[in-house]
Parts: C-alpha cells; structure tokens; sequence
C-alpha cells in the first residue's frame, strides 16, 4: 500500500495489532517497533510493559465508533493516530481529525481505510498529513490533488482564518 | 447584489476544471461508479430515468439579467430549450450530455454561477425570502447573511460528507416565505431585549419520510457568532448522525432521538472551543458583504399613478393580474412582480429558453436587472415602478408568463415525478395538468383565496407535500399511480404537517375529489376565510365525509 506522509511517498514502518480471541497481546508485540493498536485496546496495552518489551513508537488507530473524549490523556505517549474510514462516503474521521488537532497533538495523522485520490485536499486541511492508499487509487496522479483549489473560504486545521481574516482576500478584492 | 472577487472567481474556476478531470477520469475507467457517484452529485449532476440532469445554484434565489441569459443560452446549446425551477430556488436541465458537463459548468462559471453543492450530502444552497430586501416589515435584509454562509459552506473541508444533505434558510421578517421550519437549520433575524440584531436558531426540521417541524436550538445568537455555532452544529451531526440508513440519517432524526436539550448541550459543548476564534465574524466582513447589498437607486415617486389607475380601469385582464401576481414594495412608488411559471397547461416551474430572454430583458429594462426566483417554484421581478408595470404584464402575458393565479390553487409546487426523477414512484405533471384542466376558471380560483397545493411523486417529498395546504403524495401500487390527500400543512410562520384524509384515490378522480374537498371548503368556511383555516377549525371529518361518503 503506497503510504504518503507530508506529500512525500514513503515505507510504512507501523505494525497493526489486533488481536482476535484466545491471542495475547503481549505475544504480538514483542519485536515490535512501531506498534500501532486499536484504541478500544488502549487500556488493556496500557497495562503491559511495552517498554520492557521493545516498542519504540506507539500508535492507536480509531474510528467513528470510538469515544474519543479520553483521548487526550494518551496523546503524550502517541507518535501515530491512524483514523479508519469504513467508506467512502463516510466523513465522521474530518471531524475527528479536527478535534485531535484542536487539542493539540501535531504527530503523524494519517488516513487509513477506504478514501480517495479526490478527497486528499480536504483530508489534509481537516489536520491529515498521512494517507495509506490503496495500491488501485494511487499514481503519480495523485501529488496533484491537493492543490487543485488555490483558496479556501473556511479556517481549518492548516490554517485557522477563514478568507476574511486572510490577507489575500483585501490583496485580490 | 454580490460581486465576486478574483478569489471567489478562482475557486469557482478552479472547481470547474477539478470536476472536468473528474469526469475525464471517470469516462477512462480511473474512478469508481461509486467514487464517482458521490463526486458528482457534490457538483449537481444526477444521473436520471432518461438522461443526465444537472442541477445549477441560484444563491438566495437571487441572479442577474445575464446570468439568467446564460442559463437561457446553456438552455438553447446544451438542453432541449428549457429549464425547470426547484422549491431549492435552483434550476435544474433534464438533458445535458455527461461529457458536456463540464463545458456547461465553465459557461456558468463565466457570469459568477456554478452547480457546487446543489446535491450530494452537503451543505446545500441556503434559502431565503424571494421578497427580501423589498418587504416593508424585515428586521434586516437576510440576503448578506446567506451570502456568508454561502461562502463558509462552499468546499467546506469538513462538512463534504455528512450523513445526509443539509439545508438551511434564513428570513428576516416575521412573515416565513422560506419554509425555515422545515429546514435542518431555520435562522431568524430577531431582536434581543437589548435591541441587538441576532438569530433564532432552530434545528432539525425537514419533510421527506419523516416529517419534523424545527425545534428552537437558541432563541438568539449574536451575528458575529453565526459561523461558530453552524460549525457547531455540523460537527456535531457529522459525528453523531446515524450513517447506518439513509432515510434516519437526516438531523431531525438526531434531534428527535437525543431530545433537542440533550442535543443543545452537545452543540454548546462543542461551540465553546470554537466561538472565540477565527470563526467569529469581524465586522468588516459583515459590512462589505452588507455592501452588495444595499438598496438601488430608487427614484422619488407619488403613491399614486395616474397612468396605473387609468390602466386598471381601463383593461380587467390586466387588473386581475394586478391584483394577483403583484406585490406591494416597502419604496413609495415601486411594487414587486411575480412571474407565474404555472401556465395553463404546462410542468409547474418550467421555463423556456425565449421565457428566460425575455424575463432577463424586463428585469434590464424595469427592475434593477435583477431576477428572483421563488421557494414556490415561479420568479420575482422586485423592484418595478407603478406606472411600468403594464408594459410589463404585456410582455410577459404574451409570453405566457402572465397567469393571474398566484397563491391560488393552481400555483402549485410540484416535483418533475416519475416523468423525469429516477425516485420517483408515480407521476406528478400528468395530475397538475388534470388539476388545471378542472380548475381553469380563475374567477372560482379567485373566490376560493390563498391556497397552496404541492405534490410530490414520491415520499422523498421534493414538492413539499406535507406543508401543502392541500398535500398530494403519489404511491406505486401494483404499478399503478395512486395519490394519498393531505389537509392542513403549512409551510409558512404558523407552520404545521398535513394530515391524511384517507385512502389514496386513483389518479383519474384527483380533480373531482379536489372539486368534492373545495366544496367542502365554500360550505363550511366563514367570511374572509381561508381554506387553511377552515381546515384547522372544523378538522378533517367534513372533508372525509364527502370525499369518501359520496362513494358508496
């Protein structure tokens, strides 16, 4: 799966783990660098000594379904925030990902799951700067898609004004 | 009215050649059916039972003489010669070709129009009153603040994949043209005790399969808070809005199941993070968008014409129409003209290529070159002094645009039905036609007052249904058109939800059950009147007594 971070192609380190029943956590992870786990686990990886372990980097990955007023309490420990679309046509993971960077994480947000080359732009303005692509919606086609609206009406996670606090708007007027 | 900048311009350019490379990727088999299916519906474009149709925005209702030339020539070169006027004050063609999209949308783009957000699950085209700014009784013109909001909602990021479309209307008098209640956001202009001018904000009306009337979210809002708290609202159905079935995916749905207590405290909770931010309107804003808007250059004229009172007494066709399609103006002098896309015998809200022309030429000629068009499907010449107001009903009579029925029975709101909408499950425009047919004497019409008559071809409810005074929905049954009756909705400040009268009657006795329901009506009704409220006082039981008695 071509992973852009920061509009540059890059390799995806992160190791999703979930595990299904009669599995132990502490079996998966061990070896694990970058470990990336479903926020509804949180609490129970919490409870393990991940450092003892190995994990470097720690990173939960979460959707609309998730409960995410406690999230603030975990972001210090974070390096990766992966939000899941389950389709196309569902947009719960902008306004999530609004809320994550209004409460001031600035580490890897990156969208995973069922999303487009078309909605990259909005994506990155809504506080994205990762996007796990699947391998049939990717081609150098894409670099062009975030750029393709020059000026933007509203405030949003890249830059708060809305065009009325925006130079640009007198400058253009 | 408002200009575009060379911002406002750029996007909606730049718009346009994004959706062209849309659609070229989609035609070479790069984009998904589905992928593809959400991208241009956000653009307007469905695709119907017989072909394409792409819906344009009107902001507001409100256009210019050449932008309504544009869609008169988009019409001619690209269409069958016509358009159709939706309850959204959009017009919409039945028959662009996919790979002409584009090109049509880069002709719109040339006059300041485009077809952003027009469909989709989105913020759709905000609405407001057809006589804003020219009604002597508004607190505030509305038509700055849809402007802004236009402008906020426009590619909004955030906001591209709601769980289901999202409508809003603002008025600014007391008087509801817009059908704010059954909006999924309703905002009144009001006045606080302090003599500030905010909003009232109600939250989670809206018609289709379940009908809701808005609830009050906050009896007033300070303008310069307007942005916050719509963005407080969208996030919060965004995250919350049910995505699992798309008939219980609208906010009223939200609304209703929380409570709007419980729903309130969700959208203050999240407005507090956001309502001393950027966000918040600076007061240069609100004036230069105010600026667009500001009355024309009116002239100083006597309340009385001579010449009109000659015209009127000289010509009853002339004064029938006088009386009916025309409106008084809050200027001395002037009065507003509705032009009535309800003819005779034709689709309710149709018009011509030729029709477009020449209504673009009065408003040159007579009315500021300006053009409204209405929430009830017809157009709105505002701003005509008195003694021009024959030469206008001439031009217009001989263009079949001069039907002296506005407000009565036959100017209905309807929606194009299975004729053209791919929703659809029965016919719409063969009962209007039947409905004309019946009804085609204007002096009853005229004795029968104010009466609003929609109907839709499906429960999607497209031609508001449920706030006809009279309400007709068309149901499949066995592959057959049948049309269940509604009495008593309202669309209007005392708005309400119709009710069933009974069984759904086949297509053919729509008229005479209409005829047995105005007799009613005339039998029971007290001096002065109107239907609606005869309804309301004396119930639904006299209606359903002849309607159905007289079948046995």
């Amino acid at each position: 799966m071509p992973l852009l971070i920061d509009r540059q192609l890059t390799e995806n380190k992160w190791v999703l783990i979930n595990p299904e029943e009669g599995q132990q956590a502490s079996d998966l992870v061990a070896g694990v660098e970058n470990l990336l786990i479903p926020y509804a686990l949180m609490e129970e990886f919490a409870i393990l000594n991940l450092d003892a372990m190995g994990p470097q980097r720690m990173g939960i990955q979460l959707n609309g379904d998730d409960d995410i007023s406690d999230l603030a309490t975990w972001l210090p420990q974070l390096s990766l925030i992966a939000i899941e679309f389950p389709i196309f046509r569902d947009g719960r993971g902008f306004s999530l990902a609004r809320q994550i960077r209004r409460l001031g994480y600035q580490g890897e947000l990156r969208a995973v799951g069922h999303f487009g080359r078309d909605q990259l732009g909005y994506l990155e303005r809504c506080g994205f700067n990762a996007f796990d692509l699947a391998d049939e919606k990717h081609s150098d086609d894409v670099f062009k898609a975030f750029d393709e609206i020059s000026y933007h009406y509203q405030g949003a996670a890249d830059d708060p004004r809305p065009i009325y606090r925006q130079e640009i708007n007198t400058e253009l007027s | 009215m408002y200009q575009y900048n060379k911002v406002d311009q750029k996007i909606v350019d730049e718009r346009v050649e994004q959706f062209r490379d849309q659609t070229r990727r989609f035609l070479a088999g790069e984009l998904s059916e589905d992928e593809f299916l959400a991208l241009r519906l956000m653009n307007g474009l469905y695709i119907q039972r017989q072909a394409p149709m792409l819906r344009v925005a009107i902001p507001y209702g409100l256009m210019s003489a050449n932008q309504l030339r544009k869609l008169a020539h988009i019409a001619r070169t690209f269409d069958k010669g016509y358009g159709h006027f939706t309850t959204r004050t959009n017009i919409q063609f039945n028959w662009p070709k996919l790979e002409e999209v584009p090109d049509i949308l880069a002709e719109l783009a040339q006059v300041q129009m485009h077809a952003i957000q027009t469909s989709g699950n989105c913020i759709r085209n905000t609405t407001t009153d057809h006589f804003a700014g020219i009604t002597a009784d508004e607190i505030e013109d509305p038509r700055p603040w849809c402007e802004i909001i236009r402008q906020w909602s426009t590619l909004h990021p955030e906001f591209a994949y709601l769980p289901r479309k999202f409508k809003i209307a603002v008025t600014g008098s007391s008087e509801d043209r817009a059908a704010s209640q059954v909006h999924d956001i309703g905002l009144h202009l009001v006045t606080n005790e302090q003599d500030e001018i905010g909003f009232e904000v109600l939250v989670g009306g809206g018609l289709g399969r379940t009908p809701v009337i808005g609830k009050v979210i906050r009896e007033f809002l300070p303008k310069h808070d307007l942005l916050s708290y719509l963005d407080a609202i969208l996030r919060v159905y965004n995250l919350k809005g049910r995505r699992d079935n798309k008939y219980k995916a609208r906010i009223k749905i939200l609304v209703e199941s929380m409570g709007i207590d419980a729903f309130r405290d969700l959208v203050e909770a999240e407005w507090q993070f956001t309502k001393d931010t950027e966000l918040r309107l600076t007061d240069d804003e609100i004036n230069r968008v105010k600026g667009f808007f500001q009355p024309h250059p009116y002239e100083s004229l006597e309340a009385e014409s001579p010449a009109l009172i000659q015209q009127l007494q000289s010509d009853v066709d002339f004064k029938v129409w006088f009386t009916r399609n025309t409106r008084a103006h809050k200027v001395t002098g002037y009065r507003s003209v509705v032009v009535s896309l309800k003819p005779h015998l034709g689709a309710p809200g149709d018009i011509t290529d030729l029709q477009m022309d020449i209504v673009a030429d009065l408003a040159d000629q007579y009315s500021f070159s300006e053009i409204r068009s209405t929430h009830d499907q017809n157009l709105v010449l505002g701003d005509v002094r008195q003694d021009d107001l024959y030469e206008v009903w001439k031009s217009l009579a001989e263009h079949n645009l001069a039907r002296a029925n506005i407000n009565t029975l036959t100017d209905m709101i309807v929606c194009p039905g299975f004729d053209f909408c791919s929703l659809a499950n029965a016919k719409t425009l063969n009962i209007a036609d039947a409905i004309n047919a019946e009804f085609d004497d204007l002096d009853y019409l005229y004795d029968l007052g104010d009466i609003q008559l929609n109907m839709s071809g499906c429960i999607n409810a497209c031609g508001h249904h449920h706030v006809g005074h009279i309400g007709i929905l068309g149901v499949d049954k066995k592959g057959e058109d049948w049309y269940q009756i509604t009495l008593g909705g309202s669309g209007r400040e005392d708005a309400s939800l119709g009710k069933v009268l009974g069984k759904a009657v086949a297509a053919d006795e729509v008229p005479s059950v209409l005829r047995k329901l105005l007799e009613t009506y005339v039998e029971q009704r007290t001096d002065e009147e109107r239907f609606l409220d005869t309804v309301r006082r004396v119930g639904l039981d006299p209606f359903k007594e002849k309607v159905y008695a007289a079948a046995h």
